[in-house]
């Protein structure tokens, strides 16, 4: 393990950056977000979570595929190269930490292998980084009801964790490890270092976020009996807008659309995130729709991560972040949807 | 990384476009691939399908209307959307002439199960212009490779009129054949019209296949679903030996875009083939 003061990190984000593209939580007008860094004294520690997700390192919210001119022949489409540097995705709460290995199973462990997700993910280097566990959680996290403690390394290639004044780094994976040798300006970790690490990781999987009790197939289960229930369905998504900015921020969700923008001749087809929220969704060219209306969404949108995606994939596609929670405009909880679910 | 990249389509020719129906809003396109190497990997089976994907249009999911025993090329047959809808990419297709270049991604999603229809008799039920696949399924059975491979092949299909019947001039050579029992049938006649008129599920409980041994292939529009299906439980066939294909809203085709997602199945990557007893296990939501 080693470590470093916490004044220097800006030294370790430069030596990152000289190895390739650095993306770190950044201070922004509307808070911290995860952003390539320009400059290594952007890099701020100091925060509690970002307002995106992290899961656009991977899966960006407009992947270009192919450029294409109007008028030409469907050969002369060239597919645009991803041209990638080696990538350090750095201060990654283990929450989040935790959404790429459900992600993982998706877009490259099960059928076909979506090979953007793939490369960028071979390609990156994760750093994650332990919640404090000395202060309370914000109030809209749930990730203890996931099984996911506050300072969790599994899933990282390096993990790092606070101590007074000092950043610890403790390699997880050959790949962390091999970084971490490369590095110049880090100090070797003192066996009290070594014991708080220890002591730091087994509390935060007591650290308690809101908790219920949650079973991923008796949930599953529970909400598959609960499909043909529309009254409890109107009842939770009365308010919901269909905006769709719980499926933005969230780090699991990974719907998305294909395609064509054409200007001026010259045309990108490419991907961009898209929701189960949006009427147009599911529309069909005969003009069918099963999901017309606003709770079919939301209840497709839960029953996908609760139920469907426990029994496709056997996880649940949830991990307690509390992102869609913070940033609903009408106060819709997931949390508490499950909730209510599991006492129906 | 294009040539292992599903999200990139394979460039294709349009060989030949048949125009189907007398509203003219229905063609056949048989495409010819223009790499080699794609026509190689190109391989599939009857029930599978595949975006028709034209730039600055966009991609519409198609089923394979061809059989995997016609070499060379692959068909669809395509009706032009917009009634609703805008339906970009089959205008766009439907504008196009012999030597129009396209791309192709696929072969997508499950297919009829082959294995499972083997030695066993075979009622296939289709209704307008959802008879692309059973073509093709049809087509690969009635191959001299393959037709000893299955029991009696018994064909129901209808359309609202004579001049909306696909395929013609295959279902008038079927009807010729004595290894397959062709059955047409038109709702509504006109003064050429010889053959039989009335409803589908009428003709089916007319008809009255045995359910021993036998799987029904049905595809149709809903309406002709609904009133099917209670026909072929009181003859006594199981949901296991009803298949059908499921439409949904598709884009990537392969499992990832989470658009046609149904209960914890993907329709274009677990389907678009299921029994009606899978069917039955899923959701009401498609």
């Amino acid at each position: 393990m080693k470590k470093t003061a916490i004044q220097k990190i800006s030294d370790l984000a430069a030596q990152l950056m000289q190895k390739g593209t650095l993306i770190a939580p950044v201070q922004e007008d509307a808070g911290f977000n995860f952003r390539e860094v320009s400059d290594a004294r952007q890099v701020d520690l100091n925060f509690y979570n970002t307002l995106m997700s992290p899961k656009s390192a991977f899966f960006p919210q407009m992947e270009d595929f192919v450029r294409y001119q109007t008028g030409k022949s469907v050969l002369e489409a060239v597919p645009v190269e991803m041209g990638l540097k080696p990538v350090f995705l750095f201060g990654v709460r283990p929450c989040d930490v935790k959404s790429f290995e459900i992600m993982d199973i998706h877009f490259s462990g099960t059928g076909a292998v979506d090979p953007y997700w793939q490369k960028r993910r071979e390609n990156t280097v994760i750093f994650g980084y332990a919640f404090d566990v000395n202060t309370p959680a914000d109030g809209a996290d749930f990730y203890s009801t996931l099984g996911i403690g506050a300072a969790d390394p599994e899933g990282s290639d390096v993990f790092m964790m606070k101590k007074s004044d000092d950043l610890l780094l403790k390699a997880v994976t050959d790949k962390g490890e091999k970084l971490l040798a490369d590095m110049s300006g880090l100090t070797d970790a003192t066996p009290d270092d070594l014991k708080y690490f220890d002591e730091t990781v087994a509390a935060g999987r007591s650290f308690k976020t809101r908790f219920t009790c949650v079973e991923a197939k008796s949930i599953a289960k529970k909400f598959e009996d609960l499909f043909h229930k529309t009254p409890f369905w109107e009842r939770i998504s009365d308010a919901c807008l269909s905006c769709g900015v719980c499926t933005f921020v969230c780090p699991t969700c990974y719907c998305f659309d294909i395609c064509d923008e054409t200007l001026f001749g010259q045309g990108t087809r490419r991907r961009v995130w898209d929701a189960c929220m949006f009427t147009d969704f599911t529309l069909e060219a005969s003009g069918h729709n099963p999901r017309t209306k606003v709770y079919q969404r939301l209840r497709q949108k839960v029953c996908h991560k609760y139920s469907y995606h426990v029994r496709k994939y056997g996880v649940i596609s949830c991990v307690g972040c509390g992102r869609c929670t913070r940033n609903c405009p009408v106060n819709i909880d997931i949390f508490s949807i499950v909730d209510q679910a599991m006492k129906e | 990384m294009s040539s292992d990249n599903p999200y990139i389509p394979m460039p294709v020719e349009i060989s030949k476009i048949i125009d189907e129906v007398d509203t003219h809003d229905i063609k056949t396109f048989r495409f010819t691939f223009l790499n080699k190497a794609d026509e190689e990997k190109f391989k599939y089976m009857p029930g599978q399908f595949a975006e028709l994907s034209i730039y600055g249009k966009g991609e519409s999911p198609i089923g394979i209307a061809s059989s995997p025993t016609q070499a060379g090329y692959v068909e669809f047959t395509v009706q032009r959307a917009g009634a609703i809808v805008p339906g970009l990419v089959t205008a766009a297709l439907h504008d196009m002439d012999e030597g129009g270049k396209i791309g192709l991604r696929g072969p997508l999603g499950n297919s009829w199960p082959i294995e499972f229809l083997e030695k066993k008799n075979i009622v296939v039920v289709g209704g307008g212009f959802a008879f692309t696949t059973l073509r093709s399924l049809i087509n690969y059975m009635l191959h001299p490779d393959n037709r000893s491979r299955f029991g009696e092949i018994t064909v129901i299909y209808g359309a609202r009129t004579p001049g909306l019947l696909l395929y013609k001039d295959e279902l008038a050579a079927w009807e010729k054949r004595d290894d397959i029992k062709t059955i047409i049938t038109v709702d509504k006649g006109n003064e050429t019209w010889k053959g039989r008129e009335g409803f589908v599920p009428a003709v089916c409980k007319d008809v009255a296949p045995s359910p021993a041994n036998t799987v029904a292939v049905i595809c149709g529009p809903p309406v002709m679903i609904k009133f099917t299906l209670p026909v072929f439980f009181d003859l006594g066939f199981s949901k296991e030996n009803i298949l059908t294909s499921l439409e949904m809203r598709m884009k990537c085709g392969i499992g990832k875009c989470g658009r046609c997602n149904v209960g914890y199945k993907y329709v274009c990557s677990d389907g678009p083939v299921f029994s009606l007893a899978e069917l039955e296990e899923l959701p009401r939501d498609f």
